[in-house]
């Protein structure tokens, strides 16, 4: 077993976790209860479901106990909540489901509610909130600040990236970890959105804070 | 006069599927009342002139910045060049590594992606990776050992979106990868984030 | 679907996807009126639907970056547009109520000669007091001129199905146009 083509090569094929009642089985009878007066609520709010799903298996494939698991579920009902506040506050359209989980994945990656809604205001008409969101998630969990974070996500998106752009920001601000040595997640991340800025032809100027009404 | 419901004839003849003329003669008369039903329908058209102003001054109005509206008047299209993708550093304690395998070029994927998962545990007896896309279950995905010693790998073929997962260590260590995203996974460990 | 320039809706959504977004006026322009009297017709109130119909331009921009398939905008924003109507609860009250009070003979209706304006509001105020479903697909046939087939493909759903809507809705404007004084 010396090479990489005979590593096991496994083809996991998506479905939709809200479609399959196998959850149920995945999850103790406590947890189910739990799940569904808590997915059906949500969806009456028009919040995604599919995460709270997605956690309780989580918890229960961890081998959590049960108060842990329910005090996780619930705190998750919370943030879809609060995201989807964020949203509705960015603009009169009804916030869709995958940008309420993107935004409770940018919640608990450490983004504030009002970071939310101005990634989302920033986003349109151009890129989806969902993709924003979750780019803007997955820098905030490699340790860029949250304000960095918006910065350089509004920053692109100013000069006139197009979501690829967006999307391989991680990806650049890991690489200029690496580059640097000793750059911090959080320096890397200015340093692209100073280049950015120089690109959108603002040279020296930071973009003004969006007003909350 | 018959009952409150129209005819099925009469009702095909609403839908144009039949002439007056078809009906039975009992039903003409019945025939006609749909006929005047239909005739006093209002088919004139509507127009809003000058719409178009007031949803763009609405769209400018909702602007919250003036970047918003110099995008708007010069527009400006700019590529930001992706980097080539580094491996971060080594460290002495596990060492994890994803590498994205035939991906040419910064497309945003919608069709799914091979992704090479690795992990350096060489005291390890046995590693799994568990994660969004196999419902968190410990033994659907089993890492194999690689040629080179304490290097365990697995590849897979995953759907574009985004992913949460964790490696386990002997069935019971649970580890994120220390080389990518982290997030708290609401049992007080760290999940590691995976975008395609 | 193209405008007198000859781009077509794709190229225009696709320009405005790329940064250039005041072209979004384009599209506004050439459907401005394209569902207004289905709007009004929806509603019953043609300042309602001017309402619903700015709204879901300005929504259809919000969520640009959603629309799968751009040389289709306009099916995209129809969609938009129906949700909005949908969505319209208060009945408008601007479909004058019938004035004849007094005028005419409460049973035979049908043989009393009333002003066609007259009928015509009766029928929009029968028309408010069926379900959304029914009022649209009686709107889009009778109103609009589609086909059940072509309803059909824009509601994403079956004939059979229409018809039967489409029965219940004219046993219901039947029985409410009788009902009225």
């Amino acid at each position: 077993m010396k090479t990489l083509s005979v590593a096991l090569l496994i083809t996991i094929a998506a479905a939709p976790l809200g479609a399959q009642q196998d959850w149920v089985a995945r999850v103790s009878p406590e947890i189910a209860t739990l799940v569904r007066e808590l997915t059906s609520s949500a969806a009456t709010r028009g919040l995604p479901i599919d995460p709270l799903i997605q956690k309780a298996i989580e918890g229960s494939a961890k081998g959590v106990p049960a108060d842990r698991i329910a005090a996780a579920l619930r705190a998750l009902a919370g943030q879809l909540d609060v995201s989807a506040a964020a949203l509705r506050r960015a603009g009169p359209s009804r916030p869709d489901t995958d940008a309420i989980a993107a935004g409770a994945f940018a919640l608990n990656a450490g983004l504030s509610d009002t970071n939310v809604t101005d990634l989302a205001r920033v986003s349109r008409p151009r890129h989806t909130e969902a993709a924003t969101l979750r780019v803007a998630g997955t820098l905030a969990a490699m340790g860029v600040p949250a304000a960095q974070t918006v910065e350089l996500v509004t920053q692109v998106i100013d000069a006139g990236g197009q979501s690829a752009d967006v999307v391989a920001l991680p990806a650049q601000v890991t690489a200029g970890v690496a580059h640097g040595q000793g750059v911090t997640p959080a320096q890397a991340a200015a340093g692209l959105a100073r280049a950015a800025a120089a690109r959108a032809n603002a040279p020296g100027q930071q973009r003004p804070r969006p007003s909350h009404p | 006069m018959s009952g409150k419901d129209f005819h099925p004839q009469v009702k095909q003849l609403l839908d144009g599927e039949l002439s007056l003329a078809d009906l039975p003669a009992a039903l003409r008369a019945e025939g006609e009342e749909a006929l005047r039903l239909l005739a006093v329908v209002d088919r004139e058209p509507v127009t809003f002139p000058g719409l178009e102003t007031r949803v763009l001054a609405e769209l400018r109005r909702r602007a919250d910045s003036p970047s918003w509206w110099r995008r708007l008047v010069t527009p400006r299209e700019v590529r930001l060049r992706v980097r080539p993708w580094t491996l971060v550093p080594a460290f002495a304690a596990a060492l994890a590594l994803v590498l994205f395998l035939a991906q040419p070029g910064p497309t945003p994927a919608t069709s799914p992606v091979t992704v090479r998962f690795v992990l350096f545990a060489p005291d390890a007896q046995q590693v799994s990776l568990a994660g969004t896309f196999n419902q968190w279950d410990p033994a659907a995905t089993p890492l194999v050992r690689t040629g080179t010693p304490g290097v365990w790998s697995a590849t897979l073929i995953l759907p574009a979106g985004q992913h949460q997962y964790a490696f386990v260590v002997d069935g019971a260590r649970w580890v994120a990868d220390p080389g990518a995203p982290a997030v708290d996974d609401g049992f007080g460990r760290r999940n590691s984030v995976l975008s395609l | 679907m193209s405008g007198q320039d000859g781009s077509t809706d794709g190229q225009v959504v696709r320009a405005i996807l790329a940064g250039d977004t005041e072209r979004y006026g384009e599209l506004v322009t050439r459907y401005r009126d394209r569902y207004a009297r289905y709007a009004s017709r929806m509603l019953g109130s043609r300042d309602a639907a001017e309402d619903a119909v700015q709204d879901a331009f300005v929504r259809a921009y919000d969520q640009l970056a959603q629309c799968r398939d751009p040389d289709n905008f306009v099916g995209w924003f129809f969609l938009i547009l129906r949700n909005r109507c949908f969505a319209e609860r208060r009945k408008s009250k601007e479909v004058a109520p019938l004035e004849a009070a007094g005028a005419i003979a409460a049973v035979e209706r049908a043989e009393v000669p009333v002003e066609a304006a007259e009928q015509r509001r009766a029928l929009q105020h029968a028309l408010l007091e069926l379900t959304a479903e029914q009022r649209e697909v009686f709107v889009l046939k009778h109103v609009e001129g589609l086909s059940y087939g072509e309803i059909a493909e824009r509601l994403k759903t079956s004939v059979p199905s229409l018809k039967m809507r489409m029965h219940r809705a004219y046993d219901r404007l039947r029985e409410q146009l009788r009902d009225r004084p």
